[in-house]
């Protein structure tokens, strides 16, 4: 029985839970078999094979979780292959999901973590030191206009393309969205630093500029080492700067 | 008032939810979470002080793989409830100043020691992963949706929880202190506020960056730009 449209979207909706229990034995194990789950009933109606596919998905897996809906997609695509008695087994389904959830990682970590999410930060943070409650706004609106397209769109993407999803140009997409990205925040954490020295036109105090490039240029020094981390140093700056009051 | 603290409480919960276990659309970030208890509480610009460094200085935090990073999205909740709840005893600018500074301390603290906590999460979702497996295996399938929802049933516990005991000790440790020391913690908050900034600002140029020098004259020239638009819009 073919999959329709209806069952990969409950495999959208689904997708949403994909974390809920994460651990480190299975990582999003649990939540991968429960995003299949649809799929799977679909393509084994009853029986022990459908119990054995879902208990089989219920093992480690772990990549970023918005790119995840890609490897679901394909996933699925390889499960309506298995059941029409195409040669599929545990061990190849096993291969597929290691390597895509390793290349959705490489890729989606960079996109998501290190570039979209400081992206739309920066966006949101140049209104909001204006004050304004909009920045907070445009900060979820900058990350879910990206986020939601690709999670919802990742399952067609990944069921179109199957296990190779990523060579069809998908993979070359998103490495010029993360290198458009990066240019551009490049430029708007220029546009925050200048907005945060000179609110409203007016420049800041001395004091406030040369403490607002002293913690740049420690934040970037610090950068090369893993520990302190950089909320360690500062709380850290924290301290000594109440310390400092007392001192005075 | 007791229904601004419910309110602070149960955005903690929704913060640990948006955090990890469901759909990740960063209602959590700090600023998010600022803004809305900011309007809640009455007092946006005491809210977004707290709100923009929490932000910038979650922007470091990369939940990449298993690693367990600070735990912003409680540290973002408790610090903006804590300078809201400070500021709302004596609205001055002083204590505004003061509160804020002790909502931000806080908050980094909170972020730090929460990622023990997500850590033990983490463990005893082992233990729903466990039972779900043997469950599905012994054809009862439902298990699957029921492991799920009490995952996403425990961390709301856990986030309001956690949120609930660091707000209330951190309100009963604090209180007093800000009160009596507002002027030491404004002088801290002056000193503090731009360092912050600025960590923040060179973890974000490190990620956009990464040793791309064009990227790098590129953040110049948008900053002198920026720079003199500002000052020259002015006039």
């Amino acid at each position: 029985m073919p999959l329709g449209s209806g069952d990969l979207r409950r495999v959208v909706l689904r997708t949403h839970l994909l974390q809920a229990t994460w651990n480190y034995e299975r990582q999003q194990g649990v939540g991968w078999a429960w995003s299949l789950q649809p799929v799977i009933e679909r393509l084994y109606p009853k029986g022990e094979t459908r119990t054995e596919r879902l208990a089989e998905h219920t093992a480690y897996f772990n990549t970023q979780p918005t790119l995840a809906s890609v490897a679901l997609g394909a996933a699925a695509a390889l499960e309506e292959q298995r059941a029409n008695g195409e040669p599929v087994d545990a061990d190849i389904m096993a291969r597929v999901k290691g390597v895509l959830g390793s290349a959705l990682a490489a890729i989606g970590d960079r996109l998501f973590w290190f570039t979209l999410r400081p992206f739309a930060a920066c966006v949101g943070l140049i209104f909001a030191t204006r004050g304004m409650w909009v920045g907070a706004l445009l900060l979820w609106a900058c990350y879910n206009a990206l986020h939601l397209v690709i999670r919802t769109r990742g399952v067609e993407w990944g069921y179109r393309g199957g296990p190779g999803v990523l060579s069809e140009g998908l993979r070359a997409a998103l490495e010029r969205l993360i290198g458009r990205l990066s240019v551009m925040g490049s430029m708007l954490v220029g546009i925050l630093t200048a907005v945060l020295l000179v609110p409203g036109g007016e420049p800041r105090e001395v004091t406030f500029q040369v403490l607002l490039i002293a913690g740049l240029v420690l934040g970037l020094l610090s950068a090369a080492r893993a520990r302190p981390t950089p909320s360690q140093w500062a709380l850290g700056l924290g301290v000594l700067t109440v310390a400092s009051a007392w001192l005075r | 008032m007791n229904l601004h603290y419910l309110a602070s409480v149960l955005m903690g919960g929704i913060a640990a939810l948006d955090a990890t276990p469901v759909a990740q659309t960063m209602i959590s970030q700090p600023l998010v979470t600022a803004t809305v208890l900011g309007m809640v509480w009455g007092d946006l610009p005491t809210a977004l002080q707290v709100g923009i460094v929490l932000q910038i200085l979650a922007v470091s935090t990369q939940p990449v793989g298993a690693k367990s990073g600070e735990d912003y999205a409680s540290g973002g909740v408790v610090g903006a409830s804590l300078a809201l709840a400070l500021v709302s005893r004596q609205p001055f600018l002083l204590v505004r100043e003061a509160s804020a500074m002790a909502g931000v301390l806080v908050g980094i603290a909170v972020a730090i020691f929460g990622s023990a906590l997500t850590r033990m999460l983490r463990r005893l979702n082992e233990g729903l992963g466990r039972w779900a497996e043997s469950e599905v295996r012994a054809g009862r399938e439902g298990a699957l949706g029921a492991a799920q929802r009490a995952g996403v049933v425990l961390c709301f516990g856990i986030g309001v929880s956690y949120s609930a005991a660091c707000l209330g000790l951190s309100l009963w440790g604090l209180s007093r202190f800000v009160d009596t020391e507002s002027l030491r913690l404004a002088k801290a908050w002056n000193l503090a506020q731009p360092l912050w900034l600025g960590l923040g600002l060179a973890q974000m140029l490190q990620s956009f960056v990464q040793r791309h020098l064009v990227r790098g004259a590129l953040f110049g020239a948008a900053l002198i730009a920026s720079w003199i638009i500002l000052m020259v819009g002015v006039r």
